[in-house]
């Protein structure tokens, strides 16, 4: 009979004090299989995204090369040293006002990936640039089912405008496929799972699965034609609204022939599957790692950002003795009370990361891993939270991008260092040749 | 294409004249510049004052020291502006020159001063120059906006007749202008198309039900303790899971064999809610699992199916083939109710009245599903339109699916299509660039999503297909009906939510340790009074200045024990008098005080801008970058209270000229705690609500804050106009939009400031009812 129906017996036989049970041996078929067994594994991409800055003095390790004194605030990654490294003198001075005024919170995380100055505006008229995510997505997107996957723990903003007179639109988004499209995130662990791998269509349905995509397909067919009649009937700032709908039609319909391809795997649906957000935070955020590190192994997608926060949160942080807002701690002032608070946040949030870069390095993938196989970044639009500055950013790199990344180092880059440099580099490893990207003045460096 | 803009940035020119630092322009401020006004100015002008003879000077002489050049104070450089045309090229700088000006805030203390006459002539040259005739003003162009999440859930529940929430599992919708309504920010992502096409197959699903269908299968050994594909009864266990009945027969198809062994078969009993249904011998063996079939007659409800196995038997002795019983079980089918069209939901005889007559039944798709289009577009469907529709229709026949398969595929791809997703107000091609009145069905769609949120009944799209709704006095009927509609609430839900920015309520978690009566019950009766409030205002046409001061407002007992209000108990909200006590208005609710304060403490900063930004519409400027770097003085940290910590926020120039401003308007609100309950001491210390405004007036204590914002209502109706036109607009205004708020502003004035006036006047202002061409 099925064979689907030995997997489920199977996963209800993992443990379910893990998120979620691994898959290494469940995917007969796919790209990972193949990747795998042949030389030429697939680079996975992730930029990880904190709010408010970092406490850079626990964060910069005072001397360079392998053998720096790990700081303070890396304490939690301790185990895994070797797997990183710190990039320090890296900048995104197009984040800085340049006249703009104020609106740090706003402005840096629009600027993070892209390294272009955003449009000051509160709705009409956005602007921003293509973040390096999606220049990966756009070049090699198509190669797997999910060009790429977008994850936070924060909505976008509630109300008002969020920063100075900056639209919500920047704060609450690293990821911009378009000059004006920021693309949305999921911050829904089960939504996220369920659109990895399908809201659990019954053993048995392959034929109706089938016929559904047919007909979907026949669907998106005609509302296509639906949308090239309207655009054609529009102005031009209409019809840009109209291009983004085309665009995501596009999406689908190539996801829609992916998935066909990768066939069952995807009918994993029945596992274990996140019920929800989880009332805990740092829960929330460890959920959300599994599920990028779930559809990396699974290889849906090889490109990833996730952003544990929007910029300027406040939330508060109780549960590690902060009850104070986050934002109102990182403009600590110099004090010492707020500077520690500050401090326990940013260790809260390494230790995220921790769990994150180990769950990648124990998932094996052939004879390696899959953080060996990953260039994961993580970092801040801002550096001090108190002194809004864009320069000496804190910046992580984990991960050696199949062996050729040398990690475990403290790198000084000379202060204004373009960020996008690094973007470059970390571009070529995916696969995606460029010779400039925004602001960039060359590839970085040292990490090789 | 657009006409011209000024290349400022949208932003500064809003902002502009907005004000952003017109603050509590008490008195001085209150010239109205009207379109009425201005022409009875103009008749009257004798010695208007004039750039070059009144203003020129005194710039030079007063305000050039500082602003000049780049990185002038402020973003305002003076020193560019040589003549009247240059003036007129950026009105948006000089309507905050004339606010800044006129309020006292500019020359700052130590800078050379303005007589009264010269600060006057000031503010009249500026009127004049940023008046136009409303007449002649550019109606504005409002981009193509898609449903947002609340529009969403709404339009399915009036569109399908179903209760469901599909957009909650949306990706958020960007906020620009303060609101999520507008169409520059409402993108469309990967994501969210994704989510539109898995939340269209799921509503055609509900909405329309296929005539066989009903039909649940469960795998036993997910329900029992699975062996592979089949669950096991080895001893007396039974397999068992939950089905949602409906009234009804059923069948209960159960897939079974035995392993057979002593002198009779399995015995297996099957039940639902613990009465059996039927008793089975199992003869059938592993090599042919057999289905048991029986009827069933279910009531309505979610019951318990189970089927267990009644007669084990196990003999270590016996030769394998004889030694032990089990009973396996593979699959149960339920499938029901059967028969008759009793069990179709009110949804499907929405869409399709009646069952098609046999060989009709393409007629009748075609007919339906135009119908339906129509509904969903908001206007009439073009044939070409059909003919796509009715494309997808036939792919069910194609493969041999039924009639109301083709009728779901049919919807489904309505809920997909930019024609539903996107309300468009499409041009005809000529006079590009002028203005255009709506037609009936755009004006239709306005209207609804602007006071439900929702698309338009049936009674408002017969009015915009016979070009009635155009008519002045039907279109304010019609705005009266639907502000009496329940639909209405959802200018509480959207509108107010964002004006007040409840929204931040969600987010907010003040300190467990210094609040511990703060939690989510609270929170919530939070929100429901404000909400309550507002819809109250709504429904009784009340006038808008009870946002500032009504004496009333509602409670349920969790929240008035809060407020330290006696007699109200249980869990019911109702209507209290707040005579006698120092609340009134939204400004003393619970969820504005704890959304305008920090985890741990008030913020009379935060307070004070809210009130600027959300009641007076003047927000002040963000901080300069580095403000808080002062904070490091050991003084500030050594200061006891906050007040005192607040006044170092004087010390510095940059800071001071803002936080005057600010930080007196949330002192008055001290008497409230970070998560507004009354209070009289913080601390040890008496608290000390008193303040003192850049103008001079002080006051102690909410209700004289009160009094001193009612003495400026037209401030706050002027800004409380130009938020609802923003939300009507779905667009951020424009500087040509000023002398239609001027214009609403005056007709809620003259109308005994009621809701409805408000409402109505921006229906009927060029704005709203018309739009320049592309």
């Amino acid at each position: 009979m099925n064979k689907v129906i030995d997997r489920r017996t199977f996963l209800r036989g993992v443990g379910t004090t893990m998120a979620l049970p691994l898959l290494e041996g469940m995917l007969p078929m796919g790209a990972l299989a193949q990747s795998a067994s042949k030389a030429s594994k697939p680079i996975r991409m992730a930029c990880i995204f904190v709010p408010n800055g970092l406490s850079m003095a626990e964060w910069r390790p005072a001397a360079e090369g392998a053998n720096y004194a790990l700081p303070n605030l890396l304490q939690p990654l301790q185990s895994i040293r070797s797997e990183f490294s710190i990039l320090s003198g890296l900048s995104q001075d197009n984040a800085a006002a340049l006249g703009d005024g104020p609106g740090d919170h706003a402005r840096s995380t629009a600027c993070w990936l892209t390294g272009v100055h955003p449009r000051k505006t509160a709705g009409a008229d956005i602007k921003n640039g293509i973040s390096v995510d999606q220049v990966a997505a756009q070049k090699i997107g198509s190669a797997t089912p999910f060009a790429s996957l977008e994850l936070g723990c924060e909505r976008g903003a509630m109300a008002g405008d969020c920063d100075s007179g900056y639209s919500c639109a920047y704060s609450s988004n690293v990821s911009w496929r378009s000059e004006s499209n920021p693309v949305a995130k999921e911050v829904n662990p089960r939504l996220v799972f369920e659109r990895l791998f399908g809201s659990g269509d019954k053993a048995g349905e392959a034929q109706s699965r089938a016929r559904r995509d047919l007909f979907n397909q026949s669907i998106l067919d005609m509302v296509m034609e639906d949308a090239s009649r309207l655009r054609s009937r529009l102005g031009k700032k209409d019809q840009g609204k109209l291009d983004e709908y085309f665009q995501g039609v596009r999406d689908i319909e190539q996801r829609i022939v992916k998935m066909e391809n990768l066939g069952k795997q995807m009918a994993l649906a029945e596992s274990k599957k996140p019920t929800g957000i989880p009332p805990d935070y740092g829960e929330h955020i460890r959920l959300m790692g599994d599920m990028m590190v779930l559809a990396f192994q699974a290889d849906l997608t090889r490109i990833c950002t996730f952003m544990f926060a929007n910029d300027g949160s406040n939330r508060s942080f109780g549960f590690i003795g902060v009850p104070e807002g986050h934002h109102d701690m990182s403009h600590h002032g110099g004090e010492a009370a707020k500077l520690e608070k500050k401090r326990k946040i940013d260790q809260f949030q390494i230790e995220q990361l921790a769990y994150i870069l180990r769950r990648l390095k124990e998932t094996k993938e052939g004879d390696s891993n899959l953080l060996d196989n990953s260039l994961i970044l993580f970092g801040a639009g801002i550096s001090d939270g108190n002194r809004h500055n864009h320069d000496d950013l804190p910046v992580l790199l984990a991960g050696k991008a199949g062996g050729t990344f040398r990690t475990g180092r403290h790198i000084v880059y000379q202060n204004h260092t373009p960020l996008n440099n690094l973007f470059l580099s970390m571009l070529d490893r995916m696969g995606v040749r460029l010779e400039t990207l925004g602001n960039s003045t060359g590839k970085l460096n040292q990490l090789f | 294409m657009a006409a011209p803009q000024p290349s400022t940035p949208r932003r500064t020119r809003i902002r502009g004249w907005v004000g952003d630092i017109r603050l509590l322009a008490l008195a001085t401020s209150l010239a109205v510049t009207a379109s009425a006004g201005l022409v009875q100015s103009k008749a009257k002008s004798k010695a208007d004052p004039t750039f070059a003879k009144d203003v020129a000077p005194l710039v030079t002489k007063k305000c050039l020291t500082c602003h000049k050049g780049k990185g002038s104070p402020a973003g305002i450089d003076l020193s560019k502006f040589k003549t009247q045309t240059d003036a007129q090229k950026d009105t948006a700088t000089w309507e905050r020159v004339a606010t800044a000006v006129s309020t006292g805030i500019m020359p700052p203390k130590g800078s050379p001063t303005l007589t009264k006459a010269q600060r006057d002539a000031i503010k009249s040259w500026v009127d004049k120059l940023v008046s136009s005739d409303c007449r002649l003003a550019d109606p504005g162009k409002v981009t193509i906006r898609r449903l947002n999440r609340e529009e969403y859930n709404n339009t399915v529940r009036d569109l399908l007749g179903l209760d469901v929430r599909p957009a909650d599992d949306f990706p958020s919708d960007d906020v620009g202008n303060g609101f999520d309504n507008i169409g520059d920010v409402l993108s469309i992502s990967p994501l969210l198309m994704e989510k539109y096409l898995g939340a269209a197959e799921q509503l055609s699903k509900a909405a329309i039900k296929l005539p066989v269908e009903n039909q649940a299968l469960y795998q036993a050994e997910e329900y029992g303790t699975g062996r592979g594909e089949y669950a096991a009864l080895t001893t007396r266990g039974e397999v068992a899971f939950i089905h949602d009945f409906k009234p009804g027969i059923y069948r209960i198809k159960v897939r079974a064999f035995e392993d057979h062994a002593g002198p009779e078969n399995s015995k297996m009993l099957v039940s639902v809610n613990g009465e059996p249904v039927q008793e089975f011998q199992v003869t059938a063996r592993r090599t042919a699992p057999t289905l048991y079939e029986m009827p069933y007659r279910a009531q309505f409800g979610k019951w318990k199916v189970s089927v267990e196995f009644l007669n084990d038997f196990y003999q270590p002795n016996n030769p394998p083939a004889n030694r032990d019983r089990n009973l396996w079980i593979d699959y149960i089918e339920i499938v029901g109710p059967i028969g008759g069209n009793a069990g179709l939901p009110e949804s499907h005889r929405r869409i399709i009245p009646s069952d098609p007559p046999a060989g009709k039944e393409r007629e009748f798709a075609q007919r339906y599903l135009r119908a339906f289009a129509t509904r969903a577009y908001r206007r009439p469907v073009s044939s070409e339109e059909l003919e796509r529709l009715m494309a997808v229709f036939d792919l069910a026949k194609k493969y041999k699916e039924p009639f109301e398969r083709g009728m779901q595929l049919g919807v489904q791809a309505v809920l997909v299509s930019p024609n539903f997703l996107f309300r468009a107000e499409i041009d005809p091609k000529v006079n590009p660039g002028a203005a255009r009145s709506l037609n009936g069905y755009e004006l239709a769609t306005r209207l609804s999503y602007f006071l439900w949120s929702s698309m338009q009944d049936a009674r408002l799209m017969m009015l915009a297909g016979d070009g009635s709704l155009a008519k002045p006095e039907i279109l304010k009927s019609e705005v009266r009906r639907m502000l009496r509609d329940k639909k209405a609430v959802a200018l509480a839900d959207n509108f107010a939510e964002q004006w007040l920015t409840l929204r931040k309520l969600e987010i907010i978690v003040p300190d467990p340790q210094r609040f511990p009566d703060f939690n989510a019950e609270l929170k919530a009766a939070m929100k429901e009074e404000t909400k309550r409030f507002f819809t109250y205002v709504v429904a009784n046409d009340r006038s808008i200045l009870d946002f500032l001061d009504g004496k009333y407002t509602f409670l349920n007992g969790t929240l008035a024990k809060h407020y330290g209000i006696a007699n109200v108990q249980g869990s019911e909200f109702r209507k209290v008098s707040l005579e006698g006590t120092q609340r009134a208005g939204v400004l003393t609710q619970g969820s504005i005080l704890t959304v305008t304060s920090n985890p741990t403490r008030t913020s009379p900063t935060k307070r004070g801008r809210w009130v600027l930004e959300q009641i007076l519409g003047t927000p002040p400027p963000p901080p300069p970058p580095g403000a808080d770097v002062f904070a490091t003085d050991g003084k500030v940290a050594s200061a006891v209270t906050l007040r005192e910590k607040m006044l170092f926020h004087r010390q510095k120039p940059e800071c001071a000229t803002c936080h005057q401003k600010m930080d007196p308007l949330g002192f008055g609100l001290e008497n409230f705690d970070a998560v507004g309950a009354w209070r009289t001491k913080d601390g040890d210390a008496p608290i000390d609500a008193s303040g003192e405004l850049p103008t001079g007036e002080k006051f102690a204590g909410p209700t004289q804050l009160r009094n001193l914002l009612l003495k400026d209502k037209h401030q706050f109706v002027h800004a409380f106009s130009e938020k609802m036109l923003t939300y009507a607009l779905g667009r951020g205004l424009a500087p040509a939009d000023r002398c239609h708020v001027d214009t609403i502003t005056k007709q809620v004035e003259k109308s005994k400031y009621t809701f409805s006036s408000l409402i109505e006047s921006i229906v009927m202002s060029d704005p709203f009812r018309k739009r320049r061409t592309s």
